[in-house]
């Protein structure tokens, strides 16, 4: 058994984790002092040394985004976070709004600090509403209640209003610039970059604006708390911290495990989820939600960080991990998956509009045993045409699986066609 | 921007007196998290509280949205259009939305789909006859460690979903009144395709539901 640390998950055990008692007995609000007394760049600098990476997907180090933006000269500056969790496979950031909303609180105030922001946002997706947005709303409350929220937030002179926001239904709005738009009260259609959402022009009111991951943000009293550091030797190298991993699929004990960064798929199945149910045999894990490459059961000794996975041309993503058993066909797997994508799509872009459309017919037509050789090939084909090519990542998101589905779990396509 | 719905007068409000306190007290919140000259960034929020009130965007609600916020009617139509929580036409007293993504699919969504669809005679994208019910496949519900996952009216989650749950949930809705919806498309019903029985008087007002509840679900192969 592994050592298990834990920070983001530490008291989501308890009975009623997310109340402001629980958070306070344990420690929580004692970072928020700490960080009031340090200069702004003191706190990106502590993140830069954590190796904080965004948690939403893309990985990105967060205290170099946070540095783009300090070094705008425009005001304001706002600070977004994306709680617009829709990534099939992706269940943890609802998790720590639900159980450890304080932490999460307590974290955005440090970030608005660290970024001389006075005014954020947290978008959630609307489903959330009336349990993760609940829980979270009444966390907002009691903070201003407590002076941590507010006007000379602890008599340190900062100022800083906190509001959430909700979505209605529109995966692309987990894009940060369509969740801009869709935050300025638009239809969420990604903006073209640059500029980037950290430079002026780009952002939210086209400010400088940091949109930062649920997840990401939590880790921050714990940063300040015990130094960047601490924090870095958490995790492997240039992926500091933990990770939660939110694990569904065909194991014994799905839900959110939080492990070090850099956890290999063999031990988060054996040792945090209690292996494959009914001691069935592993087939294929979806790494990093469902627009990551599928790895197969011979590569479940692959490190989950960032780094590792990109080279081996897949992704962390969002840390949602899906196990598949030996009795699942992945063709009828990457046809519900194409699905999802042609239904998403936000129809801006022509590869995307049209690609994910056409993928997800050719699927349905071999899944209904009236495909031919050539439309698996053309799947492949089509998919490729698709990447690189489009405003945002929805596009490359369906291309990686339709890819790596076929490149390693062909002879489920070929048993299914003619010819 | 042109304030086209603003130039053509004030809009009838579509909401009794009742509903009409709830919607202003949450208009006024939700403008509020806004900076003053970015007030129209709140249609989400006010479209939901419209819907709210009236169970989908009927188009003198959308235009009384747009009146409100001195936003153009076109943009609140293609706000209303792109995302999925907002219902264009009524749906049923109890909406089922269940999610079909990967997750809920390898643990066996597409057996709750169907069973759905035999208990209450309808497709996803259906509302009974009666108006109790209508039916919706969604997308991920960030909720795949508690899979298979459905969502009702939008905002309850229901998980671990299992063909009696599903059930024992339609029965209990069945006992809790429905409220009269306003007019709509009429639905299209399975029994064609099912070759379920028609009832003699079917689904009469105030029977809520029982017509497709006394009917005998067909298995598929």
């Amino acid at each position: 058994m592994p050592e298990r640390v834990k920070i983001l998950t530490v008291d989501w055990d308890k009975p009623e984790s997310w109340s402001l008692a629980s958070y306070q007995n344990s420690g929580g609000w004692q970072a928020l002092p700490k960080a009031l007394k340090m200069q702004p760049q003191q706190i990106v600098d502590e993140v830069v040394k954590s190796n904080l990476r965004g948690r939403g997907g893309a990985g990105f180090p967060a205290g170099m985004k946070w540095n783009f933006v300090r070094k705008e000269t425009s005001f304001p500056k706002y600070l977004v976070v994306n709680a617009d969790e829709g990534e099939p496979g992706t269940f943890k950031d609802r998790a720590v709004l639900e159980n450890s909303p304080h932490m999460f609180v307590e974290g955005l105030v440090i970030g608005c600090y660290a970024l001389d922001c006075h005014l954020t946002y947290v978008y959630c997706r609307g489903e959330f509403r009336r349990g993760p947005v609940a829980r979270l709303q009444q966390a907002i409350d009691e903070a201003y209640a407590k002076g941590w929220l507010g006007k000379n937030i602890l008599g340190s002179g900062f100022d800083l209003d906190m509001h959430v926001v909700i979505g209605a239904g529109a995966y692309i709005c987990g894009e940060e610039t369509a969740l801009l738009e869709s935050l300025e009260g638009r239809k969420g259609y990604p903006r073209l970059k640059p500029p980037f959402p950290a430079n002026a022009g780009g952002g939210l009111f086209k400010q400088p604006t940091a949109v930062n991951n649920v997840e990401t943000i939590a880790n921050l009293p714990v940063i300040v708390e015990k130094g960047g550091e601490w924090f870095a030797n958490v995790g492997v190298p240039k992926n500091g911290g933990t990770r939660l991993y939110a694990v569904s699929g065909h194991v014994n004990k799905p839900g959110v495990h939080e492990a070090p960064m850099g956890t290999t798929f063999r031990v988060l199945l054996d040792e945090y989820c209690g292996g494959m149910r009914g001691n069935r045999k592993l087939k294929a894990i979806i790494p990093g939600g469902s627009s990551s490459a599928v790895m197969t059961a011979d590569e479940v000794d692959w490190a989950s960080d960032f780094d590792t996975l990109k080279a081996k041309k897949t992704m962390a993503g969002s840390g949602g991990v899906v196990y598949l058993d030996e009795d699942t066909n992945m063709a009828f797997a990457l046809a519900n998956v194409m699905r999802f994508y042609a239904h998403e799509s936000c129809g801006q872009c022509t590869p995307c509009r049209e690609g994910t459309a056409w993928l997800s017919r050719l699927l349905d037509k071999i899944c209904a045993g009236r495909g031919e050789k050539q439309d698996v090939d053309n799947v492949h084909q089509i998919a490729r045409q698709m990447e690189m090519k489009t405003i945002c990542a929805l596009a490359d998101g369906a291309a990686m699986p339709a890819k790596s589905y076929i490149e390693k779990f062909r002879a489920d396509f070929d048993a299914l066609v003619r010819g | 921007m042109i304030a086209l719905s603003r130039e053509a007068g004030p809009v009838s409000s579509p909401f009794t007196a009742e509903q009409q306190r709830r919607f202003d007290e949450g208009f006024e919140k939700a403008v509020a998290k806004y900076p003053p000259d970015r007030r129209r960034s709140a249609l989400l929020a006010v479209l939901h509280l419209a819907q709210d009130e009236l169970g989908w965007l009927s188009e003198p609600a959308m235009a009384y949205v747009g009146w409100r916020l001195d936003v153009p009617a076109v943009r609140v139509r293609e706000v209303a259009t792109f995302y999925t929580m907002y219902r264009l036409r009524p749906v049923g007293r109890h909406h089922i939305g269940i999610c079909n993504s990967v997750s809920c699919w390898a643990m066996g969504s597409e057996t709750i789909l169907r069973h759905c669809e035999d208990r209450l005679g309808i497709h996803p994208g259906e509302r009974t006859k009666d108006g109790q019910f209508s039916l919706e496949e969604v997308a991920c519900l960030a909720s795949c460690g508690t899979a298979p996952a459905a969502i009702l009216n939008n905002f309850t989650y229901v998980e671990n979903v299992t063909p009696e749950s599903i059930d024992a949930l339609i029965a209990r809705l069945r006992t809790e009144p429905g409220q009269p919806m306003a007019p709509g498309p009429e639905p299209r019903l399975l029994e064609e395709r099912h070759g379920i029985e028609k009832q003699s008087d079917p689904q009469a007002t105030g029977t809520a539901g029982l017509a497709a509840a006394t009917t005998v679900p067909t298995e598929r192969s």
